[in-house]
């Protein structure tokens, strides 16, 4: 009881405390890019969810560790293998003013189901069901251990607001990619920043939302000013002549600058993004010989590509998931030998090699075209004569699709963070009527990993499914099925006294809401 | 007259026909929108009807077709990431290129001038040498180095300027967005115009200094001076207006190319301008709006042109404006 | 008192490396009233005297000795600020060309006004009313009209008008006339000479006419002052030094000028410059390879043109009943017999070069027909038959500046025309290069040379041989010689003359120098406004011109050989 009211004092003190430094607090934000739409079930993209995470607030939200955080849900638990019950935030209220209720779940629920974008995350989530005002239930088809991991993308939508028609007679609520629509114009959250005023590709404007149900977050930002700046140079003179607070992404080759800097720091932390290279089996024969794929993934010697070309700003991988995974398997290490590779090579009858074709994009990861030409030079140390072609992403993704090359290179962010999510789009079999292996341009295919990447997908016991999870890694390693380069770290820059620290994550959502300026 | 707007209207129009035509025989090479609008795990059967309902999936022709139907009718279709009218997605980031290259030629008019006229009148003055040693040089500077530069002093070193964007921007006659109705809005467009203006400083130097020694030489600045006229009135008042005859039109059409040269420079300062605007459309394959920015240049073109052309008319009265010279 | 006294000036021209000496040590004076004719050719450094008067010398050019004095008064150490009281105030200035003198983008109104201003104190408005008052004076009607137009709306004869208009408005003592009549035509020559002359006998004016033009000199000026070399050879009165000349290179120059009176065989040439062509070979034409193929029947029809028409657009419009044309030439027709000289006279805007170029394919006839030895050359499907002929008629410009392509070697500038149409054998063709040009009188080794290290009269010969060096049989010389001096002029006159004998060449003369076509031409046709008035053997033509026109030009024609009409002279040196 006596702590009860310390608490609750506390908490209305740092709440006023938040108030009254919460004055003319301005952060001035530079992105790369901003937003492309207000709807954030339009896009599955980066500056969508930032978008999210100003503006909504999900049920649940990963924390720096990775671990879940309850926001709009108060508490979850699972009633049965395909049951998991919320129990939500009271006297939350929507920008317009409107009160969240599980209403605006099921509505929201409803039409993440008809997004293009998100249906394939929720394709294993059958109702979501209103048990009261403030409690809902997620039912799924089948057991499935990602509700939570999916729960992270439930940011409900202000029902009443969406509902109705514009005044060109369309529906509020419509999801619209080839035009412009309401939702993408209009917005109603519970975030805690409201739009004041966009203007697309120029400047966005946010205010604190001055009803915002999160009284204990130290944040004391009462306004945004959102600008994209799409050079990194730019973005970096803008911060360092202090015309922006806060600038995101930073390249390595800026890192230095920025940390002779008197006036600005730099925050880095490992990613999640895999950075790899498919071996094309379908159209070439020698690299359905293991052998093969194996000499090529030990010519490549991926941890002087994170030293040299990345500066040290990746983190070597073998395997697809990044550590703080489930699937992450510890045992699994980089292995750069180029004698091994010799070795391979010979015995699999290519001691004289061959010549291949590769494809990489020139403006998509963090320097992938010199990426490219570095494996190019490795790979022709075991006699593989590479002739590559590097690309604007605009004219990538279709030659992509096409399967242009023989060697062909790609980044992936697991959507659920989770490692399941890797073997479904880049390891499993193609198969054009599950939709699995989208993105295996290798066609590498093991019966292995596709029954056991379903069967981990049903699999809700926790330590089952990890152990499930690191055999899959295991078996994809020893098959050599692709060529693991690194995972992508993050960085973010800001200026002194804007404490971004603590509000940065793995994930590349800076939780502003809570950001603090001295 | 009438007859002159006529044949340029015409002419803007089939320049415009020939980049639509050739906007769309390369729209193969352009890339795919629709992994711009969409996130890449979408699935295939979502990308083709994103397709289907943007209209990609007819053959060229019937695309085109409906392109120029649609473009009779004022509409040059609808921006794929602005979701807007291609056409009003231009006019709003016109001001702000059209203010820059004003800017810039302001710039370019009261610098060049003077100083080329100074360099063809004392040839052999010092500072005549150096200028046109300096202008050598500045021809070969690029101009994302000059921003850069720029940046780096003014901004980082010594924090005088903004580094990016347009600042304070005030609407004007409803429509237009302008940068000097404001002293924040002043102070944002100096270092962008100043780089944008240096691509062409060293040549209009070195071009009003060889038309303005040309003319010096001319029978016609003898006969004035022959005449008793004092040295200044002949510089500034025969030669000057002589000398200013090809450098509009030469340089009124270079300073028409720079609106459509800014893009370097709005993309080394984030200026939301026209030429940023094509650059990241032609990342985010926006192939309505790349095709209807190229269409919109080339009309600038042929408006630069028409307006150059008027205005040598009105200093030069020999021209007949139908382009016979009498 | 003499208005101007110049005593012992020299003028010379500082170099990196040497100094050049335009001028050195004349002297000479002028009478108020008087017309001073200062003559001799182009480097004489006649012109750098009257420049330097008025100090409007191009850098580095300077009086280096001597003095000259305007009505007692030394100008010759005037500053920059003294010397402008005198220009236009004191000493007006009339050039050479007034296309050029006037600045094309003001007024005449404004030129004139800013004279007056400047010059007389006077207020805008008044000096306008002066301006008008000029206008009239040099004989413009319509002055109050024609003062708001642009010098382009002028003729060029109005234009010279201007030009003096401007010249007196500062109401000068001194009037120096830089070849005022040079760029004009012949009619239009005599009336600015009448004019100049008769301005000056009125506000007792004193005049320095600098001229290359023994015509002009003999029909306008009191006394002449010769200039050779930058020295002064002989002063006298006009009749003095025309009929019996002292100095040797006087003496030379004037049996040089064309004789309009008596047709000579060759022209004399001015012997007191040495020629270039001392000691060079001339080869043997009847057994060389440019002799080759001739003999062709003469008097027999080369080049037949009937009915010729052609028309500019000179306003265009959408609607064809709104274009305005200038009809350049209307049913020309004329025939030229194969072996002759035709001559083709009339003044600027006749139509003659356009025939020349319709002739030589640089431009289409609206309609008509041309045959070259039997092959029609208009609308002919038959291209080769065209270009064999085409290839057999070769043109000589007038202005041996732009003709010849500054890039390339004279060597291979000759050479073209033989490796194209391929009329030797490649290893010969050096050989046969090196032979035109010994022929032309240059000399094999110039051959290695550019265009731009030659003289006028040299590169007049480079394009000789470079019409020679397609084995022509027709030579279409367009005004060959109006841009070279007259000893220049004389040799390659000469030379003509002699390949037209050796090689039996057929000749179209164009020319508006009534002189030199009596010297060069068989027969003549006269043009104007684009139709052929008169077509006559060349001495009937002068002797008993038969149209109204032609006697006009005949009459106007500069009266230098009157003067030896009058006077019993010796004839000339052959």
């Amino acid at each position: 009881m006596k702590n009860r009211f310390l608490l609750t004092t506390c908490l209305v003190m740092s709440s006023l405390l938040a108030f009254t430094t919460a004055q003319a607090k301005e952060l001035k934000l530079a992105y790369d890019a901003d937003p492309v739409t207000l709807d954030i079930h339009e896009q599955l993209s980066g500056g969508v969810l930032q978008l999210a995470h100003m503006s909504f607030d999900p049920l649940i939200r990963w924390t720096k560790e990775l671990a879940f955080e309850p926001r709009l849900a108060t508490s979850y638990e699972r009633l049965n293998p395909t049951t998991v019950r919320f129990k939500l935030r009271k006297g939350v209220k929507f920008h317009s003013g409107n009160t969240m209720t599980a209403t605006d779940f099921k509505w929201t629920f409803n039409r993440l189901k008809e997004s293009p974008d998100f249906k394939g995350i929720f394709a294993n989530f059958t109702e979501l069901n209103i048990i009261d005002d403030h409690t809902i239930d997620l039912v799924t088809s089948g057991p499935y251990p990602l509700v939570l991991h999916t729960a992270t993308y439930i940011f409900p939508l202000d029902s009443e607001f969406y509902s109705g028609t514009d005044a060109n007679g369309n529906d509020k609520g419509a999801i619209v990619k080839n035009g412009a629509s309401f939702a993408s114009t209009n917005l109603s959250g519970t975030g805690p920043f409201k739009v004041t005023s966009r203007e697309q590709g120029v400047k966005v404007v946010f205010d604190r939302f001055e009803d915002y149900w999160d009284k204990s977050s130290p944040g004391n930002v009462s306004r945004i000013v959102f600008t994209p700046i799409k050079d990194e140079q730019t973005r970096v003179a803008a911060l360092l002549s202090g015309g922006v607070d806060f600038i995101a992404p930073v390249s390595p080759n800026d890192f230095g600058q920025i940390r002779s800097s008197s006036n600005a720091e730099l925050i880095t932390m490992p990613g999640t993004r895999i950075i790899t290279f498919q071996l094309n089996q379908e159209r070439r024969s020698e690299f359905r010989d293991q052998r093969v794929r194996m000499a090529m993934v030990h010519a490549v010697n991926n941890e002087a590509i994170v030293q040299k070309i990345m500066k040290g700003f990746a983190t070597t991988a073998a395997q697809f998931s990044p550590e703080g995974y489930l699937g992450y398997n510890p045992a699994l290490k980089p292995r750069y030998d180029l004698k091994l590779a010799k070795q391979l090579m010979k015995d699999a009858g290519y001691e004289d090699g061959f010549s291949i074709t590769m494809m990489a994009p020139n403006n998509r990861y963090v320097n992938d075209d010199k990426i490219a030409q570095a494996v190019a030079a490795m790979l022709s140390k075991i006699n593989i004569k590479v002739d590559l072609q590097t690309m604007p992403k605009a004219q990538y993704w279709p030659a992509f699709d096409d399967r242009a090359a023989d060697v062909m290179m790609i980044g992936w962010h697991s959507d659920t963070e989770d490692s399941a999510n890797f073997y479904e789009f880049l390891a499993m079999t193609p198969d054009q009527s599950t939709g699995m292996g989208v993105y295996n341009s290798g066609n590498y295919s093991s019966d292995y990993v596709d029954t056991m990447t379903v069967k981990a997908n049903a699999e809700t016991d926790s330590k089952k499914r990890a152990k499930m999870l690191q055999d899959i890694e295991a078996k994809i390693f020893q098959d050599a099925g692709f060529i693991p380069l690194h995972w992508q770290n993050l960085a973010w820059a800001a200026r002194k006294g804007v404490n971004v620290e603590p509000i940065v994550n793995a994930l590349n959502f800076p939780y502003l809401g809570d950001l603090v300026i001295d | 007259m009438t007859q002159f707007l006529l044949q340029r209207i015409l002419q803007a129009g089939l320049v415009m026909l020939i980049i639509s035509m050739f906007c769309f025989s390369i729209q193969g090479t352009l890339g795919d929108p629709t992994r711009e609008l969409a996130a890449m795990s979408m699935s295939d059967e979502e990308r083709a009807s994103l397709r289907e309902s943007l209209g990609l999936n007819d053959p060229l022709p019937v695309q085109y077709g409906r392109f120029v139907k649609r473009a009779l009718q004022g509409d040059l279709g609808t921006s794929y990431f602005f979701k807007e009218p291609t056409l009003d997605v231009i006019l709003k980031k016109l001001p702000a290129t059209l203010e820059l290259s004003f800017a810039a030629s302001l710039i370019i008019i009261f610098v060049s001038i003077p100083l080329g006229v100074f360099c063809a009148i004392q040839p052999r003055h010092w500072f005549s040498r150096f200028t046109m040693a300096v202008s050598v040089v500045g021809i070969s500077i690029p101009v994302f180095l000059t921003a850069l530069a720029l940046i780096f002093i003014f901004s980082i070193t010594l924090g005088w300027m903004p580094s990016f964007g347009r600042g304070e921007i005030v609407q004007v006659w409803g429509y237009w967005s302008t940068n000097f109705a404001s002293w924040d809005g002043i102070v944002h467009i100096i270092m962008p115009s100043i780089a944008l203006s240096s691509i062409m400083l060293p040549l209009f130097i070195r071009l009003v200094r060889a038309e303005m020694l040309e003319v010096l030489s001319s029978e016609y600045v003898k006969f004035a001076r022959a005449k008793g006229l004092p040295a200044m009135p002949v510089y500034l008042k025969h030669a000057l207006k002589n000398t200013m005859l090809p450098v509009i039109t030469v340089g009124g059409v270079q300073i028409g190319i720079m609106v459509a040269y800014t893009i370097l420079t709005e993309s080394v300062f984030q200026w939301p301008g026209m030429g940023f605007m094509f650059l990241e459309a032609v990342n985010r394959s926006d192939i309505p709006l790349i095709t209807a920015y190229i269409m919109f240049v080339g009309f600038l073109f042929v408006v630069v042109n028409t307006l150059v052309d008027l205005l040598y008319g009105v200093i030069n009265p020999m021209v007949d404006l139908v382009g016979r010279r009498q | 008192m003499p208005l101007l006294s110049i005593k012992n000036l020299s003028i010379e021209f500082p170099g990196r490396y040497e100094t050049d000496y335009a001028v050195e040590g004349v002297s000479f004076d002028l009478e108020p009233g008087e017309i001073l004719g200062l003559v001799g050719e182009s480097g004489a450094g006649k012109s750098t005297i009257g420049n330097g008067i008025v100090q409007l010398l191009s850098p580095p050019g300077r009086v280096s000795k001597g003095d000259i004095y305007l009505n007692d008064t030394k100008i010759s150490t005037f500053t920059d600020k003294e010397i402008l009281k005198v220009r236009g105030s004191r000493v007006g200035f009339i050039f050479q060309d007034p296309m050029t003198s006037l600045n094309p983008l003001f007024t005449v109104e404004n030129q004139l006004v800013e004279t007056i201003t400047t010059n007389l104190g006077a207020a805008p408005k008044e000096a306008s009313r002066i301006a008008v008052d000029l206008l009239d004076q040099v004989g413009i009607p319509d002055p109050e009209v024609r003062i708001k137009q642009f010098p382009h709306q002028f003729s060029g004869g109005m234009r010279q008008r201007v030009v003096i208009a401007i010249a007196l408005a500062g109401e000068p003592e001194l009037l120096i006339a830089d070849e005022p009549t040079t760029a004009l035509d012949v009619s239009v020559q005599d009336q600015i000479l009448s004019l100049i002359r008769k301005l000056c006998h009125e506000r007792k004016v004193g005049c320095l006419l600098v001229t290359h033009d023994m015509g002009v000199i003999s029909s306008v000026t009191d006394r002449v002052a010769v200039m050779y070399m930058g020295r002064l050879v002989e002063i006298g009165t006009t009749k003095q030094v025309l009929t019996q000349p002292q100095h040797d290179y006087t003496k030379s120059l004037i049996s040089a000028v064309p004789r309009a009176n008596i047709k000579i065989d060759r022209f004399p040439l001015v012997e007191y410059i040495e020629t270039t062509e001392k000691g060079l070979k001339h080869i043997d034409v009847s057994n060389h390879w440019l002799g080759e193929g001739l003999r062709h029947a003469h008097s027999e029809a080369l080049l037949e043109i009937n009915d010729l028409n052609l028309s500019f657009i000179t306003q265009d419009a959408l609607l064809a009943k709104n274009r305005k044309y200038l009809q350049a030439t209307r049913d020309v027709s004329l025939v030229i017999k194969a072996g002759e000289s035709f001559g083709l006279v009339g003044e600027s805007g006749s139509g003659k070069s356009t025939i020349a170029r319709m002739v030589a394919g640089l431009q289409q006839p609206d309609s008509g027909s041309i045959r070259f030895d039997g092959v029609e050359l208009v609308n002919n499907p038959d291209r080769a038959a065209v270009q064999q002929a085409r290839r057999q008629m070769q043109m000589v410009f007038q202005n041996p500046y732009s003709s010849l392509n500054g890039r390339m070697k004279v060597n291979d500038i000759i050479a073209e025309p033989m490796r194209f149409h391929k009329l030797a054998p490649p290893q010969d063709v050096l050989q046969i290069v090196g032979d035109l040009l010994d022929h032309v009188g240059l000399g094999r080794q110039m051959g290695r040379r550019y265009p731009h290290e030659f003289s006028g009269g040299q590169r007049q010969r480079i394009s000789i041989a470079r019409a020679l060096a397609s084995r022509p049989r027709l030579l279409i010389c367009d005004e060959p010689t109006s841009a070279l001096d007259v000893s220049v002029q004389a040799q390659i006159l000469n030379l003509l003359k002699d390949l037209q004998d050796e090689l039996g060449l057929t000749m179209l003369f164009i020319s508006h120098d009534l002189p030199v076509i009596r010297q060069m031409c068989d027969r003549v046709a006269i043009m104007r406004h684009g139709r052929i008035l008169e077509t006559a053997e060349t001495e009937t033509f002068f002797e008993h011109p038969q149209n109204e026109y032609s006697i006009e030009l005949l009459d106007l024609m500069p009266r230098f050989d009157r003067i030896y009409e009058n006077e019993a002279v010796t004839q000339p040196k052959q």
